[in-house]
This record gives structure tokens, C-alpha cells and sequence, in this order.
């Protein structure tokens, strides 16, 4: 459930959501929110507490939530199951997301693009369909406001995204 | 604005819609209008009077675009207002940026800011326009004039149309813009270029819809 959930999260919002399996590293941190088990959330609660608005748990019965603060019912009805999901997003994860600001997955198809990447080999790189990419790129020119690939290198340059094989062109 | 005819007052024109300057540049109407009505305006500069009107018309207003109306005119009106317009933005409008662009970063120098880069991005998007403009000085405008008919290739409005880079080079500075700078000189930047904007995303609309299917039509 957790991997859909990401998918979708991913490929209709944009949003960068991580699955937590485990204690995990600072650089996780650049996710959009994160997605685990109840188990996960208490044995890891340093990281989480500090990140628990921005934690998604998946647990069945009313008591499995470690003090998680948004949960879903993986057995729950459908209807709740996205009505939850939806209370969640548009509270904690959207309104928290500057405009400019882009998710780690978009700057990797950013770099990408201003390395003169097509879609197709983006998608190929980063292993996901083309049409992924397309949405990507439209969410980055939709909050950076810029659409042209010359315009999207400088942005590049200006916010040291640029890589060995990236040059403003 | 209401719709400008032949009758209608030049000054009236102008207080309505002050950019409309710009294209009175271009045929060479100073200010100083007097009481002048755009007929009489045209009949002292030798200009089409209806074709002026139309222009003023399709300056004035992003709605209108009256193209059958257009489409009678001679392409070689067509092509000489052009020529004064690409004359117009390498003459008077890019080099307007670009000093209050150097002035800016002058006045600015010593800041922690990402003027530099932005000013970058400008010189590339002057470049291709300037190319633009040579291309069609050289080639498109001859070939259009002399009935030899070759389609105009390139987009001017796709993603990496000169339109949408000029939207971007504002998008730059409306929200990309950090650190320290000149206020009034920053202003007036950003003016410049929107006034730009404006002036080629309306002749875009006779470029695309006039000049670019002209290619095609029987002389």
C-alpha cells in the first residue's frame, strides 16, 4: 500500500513522499512527507517526533498508531482511506510547500533537462515513464514560472544545481 | 479601451493607453499632438490611415485581432511596419534595457544579489532577438516581398519561443530576484522589459497570423 500510495503521491501531486522502513538518515530529509508503519514510528521516534506532521502512518486498529498525529486504516473503506489522505495532504504537505521550492525528484529531472537530457532519456535515467517526466517538468515551470530550457539552466546556475556535464546553454 | 477610429482624437488615444507611444514612434507622430484626430495624423505622415487604425486597435486591446481585416492589406504595409518595429526594439528598446540593466548592477555593486546571472540570461534573449531581426532583414522580410514564398520556420510561441524567454527573464525577477539592489533602478528594469514583452507578444499576432500564412497565399 505504502509503494502505491508514493506512486500517486508522485505522479499526480508531485509530492516527493518517502517509504521509512527503518532508522534512517538525515538525507531523507528532503522529502515532501514520509510514509511508514506504526512499529517504524515508535522505534525511530528521535526522527520522527521531530517530523511528525509531515508523517503518514499505515496501521490497522485504533491503538497502532504510536501517537502518530495522521494515520490511515489500510483495511478502512475506501472513501476514508482517500478522504484521510486528502485531510492530510492539503493540510500538512501542500500549504508547507513553497511555491519555489522544488521537491528532490524534480530537481533531478531539472538537472537533467538543463544537461540537454530529452524526456525520454531523463526517463530512462531516473526510471520512470515519460510521462512522468512531461509532469514533472510542467509542476517545475509551473513553480519556478519558467519554461524555457535556457531559462531553467540559469535558474540552475543561480541555485547551484548545475552538475559536471550541466552548463547554461 | 473603446474602439479607436480614423475620427478619434490622438491625445485621447495616448491618456487612454500610454504605451500606445511606442507604435506612434515608429511612423514617426512626436508628442505634441494638438487636436489632431488619427485621420488627420496619418494624412500628414503618409501613412494608410485604416491599417494605422488597425494597429492602434490591436496595440490597444489583446482582444482584438481582426483578421480578415488584416488580411486585405498589402504585405509590403505589412512588412515595412515590421521593419520599423524590429528597428524599434534594436534602436530604442534593447539598448533602454540594457543601460538601466548596466546601472543597476552599478549602483548595486558591492551586494550580495543574483542580478549578474539574470543580466546573463537578458544578453542571450537580446542575441537570439537580434538574430531574429537579422533574419528577417535578410532573408524572410525580401522573400515575403518578392513572392518567392518560403515558409517561415520556428516557433514564436513554443517553450523556447523569444516571447516565452522574455517571460521568464520577468519571472526571474519577480520571484528569483535575492539580495540587495537598487530599488528605483530594479523598477525601471522590470518596466522596460514588460513594455517589451507586450510590444512582441502583439506582434506576434501579425507575424503568426498575418505574415507566416501570407507565405503560403498567392502574391
Amino acid at each position: 500500500m505504502a509503494l502505491g500510495l508514493k506512486q500517486l503521491m508522485h505522479d499526480a501531486l508531485g509530492i516527493d513522499a518517502h517509504i521509512v522502513n527503518a532508522p534512517t538518515s538525515p538525507l531523507l530529509d528532503s522529502a515532501d512527507l514520509f510514509l511508514c508503519d506504526a512499529q517504524t514510528f515508535v522505534s525511530s521516534l528521535d526522527f520522527f517526533l521531530p517530523r511528525k506532521e509531515k508523517t503518514l502512518v499505515i496501521s490497522h486498529g485504533r491503538h497502532a498508531r504510536g501517537g502518530a498525529p495522521h494515520h490511515i486504516n489500510p483495511y478502512g473503506k475506501p472513501a476514508e482511506i482517500v478522504d484521510e489522505i486528502n485531510r492530510f495532504i492539503h493540510k500538512e504537505v501542500l500549504p508547507k510547500q513553497n511555491s519555489a521550492t522544488l521537491s528532490q525528484r524534480e530537481i533531478d529531472v531539472l538537472r537533467l533537462v538543463v544537461a540537454g537530457r530529452t524526456s525520454k532519456e531523463i526517463a530512462e535515467a531516473l526510471h520512470i515513464s515519460v510521462n512522468t517526466v512531461m509532469t514533472h517538468r510542467k509542476n517545475i515551470s509551473s513553480k519556478l514560472g519558467i519554461k524555457s530550457v535556457s531559462g531553467l539552466s540559469f535558474y540552475a546556475l543561480m541555485n547551484g544545481l548545475t552538475t559536471d556535464d550541466t552548463s547554461a546553454s | 479601451m473603446p474602439l479607436i477610429n480614423p475620427s478619434t482624437k490622438l491625445s485621447n488615444v495616448i491618456m487612454e493607453e500610454p504605451t500606445i507611444v511606442a507604435l506612434l514612434n515608429r511612423f514617426g507622430i512626436a508628442l505634441g499632438v494638438g487636436d489632431k484626430t488619427v485621420a488627420q495624423a496619418c494624412a500628414e505622415h503618409q501613412i494608410d490611415p485604416h491599417f494605422f487604425t488597425t494597429l492602434l486597435n490591436t496595440f490597444s486591446n489583446e482582444e482584438y485581432f481582426p483578421e480578415h481585416t488584416l488580411s486585405k492589406f498589402d504585405t509590403r504595409l505589412i512588412v515595412d511596419y515590421m521593419s520599423k518595429t524590429n528597428a524599434y526594439y534594436q534602436m530604442a528598446q534593447l539598448p533602454t534595457i540594457e543601460r538601466h540593466f548596466d546601472l543597476l548592477i552599478t549602483r548595486s555593486a558591492g551586494e550580495k544579489n543574483n542580478l549578474e546571472l539574470i543580466r546573463q540570461f537578458f544578453l542571450e534573449v537580446k542575441t537570439e532577438l537580434l538574430e531574429r531581426i537579422n533574419h528577417d532583414r535578410q532573408e524572410w522580410f525580401p522573400q515575403l516581398l518578392n513572392g518567392s514564398q518560403t515558409p517561415q520556420n520556428g516557433s514564436d510561441n513554443g517553450d523556447d519561443s523569444i516571447e516565452t524567454k522574455i517571460d521568464d527573464l520577468l519571472h526571474m525577477f519577480v520571484i528569483h530576484l535575492n539580495g540587495k539592489y537598487d530599488l528605483n533602478l530594479g523598477q525601471a528594469v522590470l518596466l522596460t522589459i514588460f513594455a517589451l514583452r507586450n510590444d512582441i507578444k502583439m506582434n506576434n499576432r501579425i507575424r503568426n497570423k498575418m505574415l507566416k500564412p501570407a507565405c503560403h497565399a498567392p502574391v
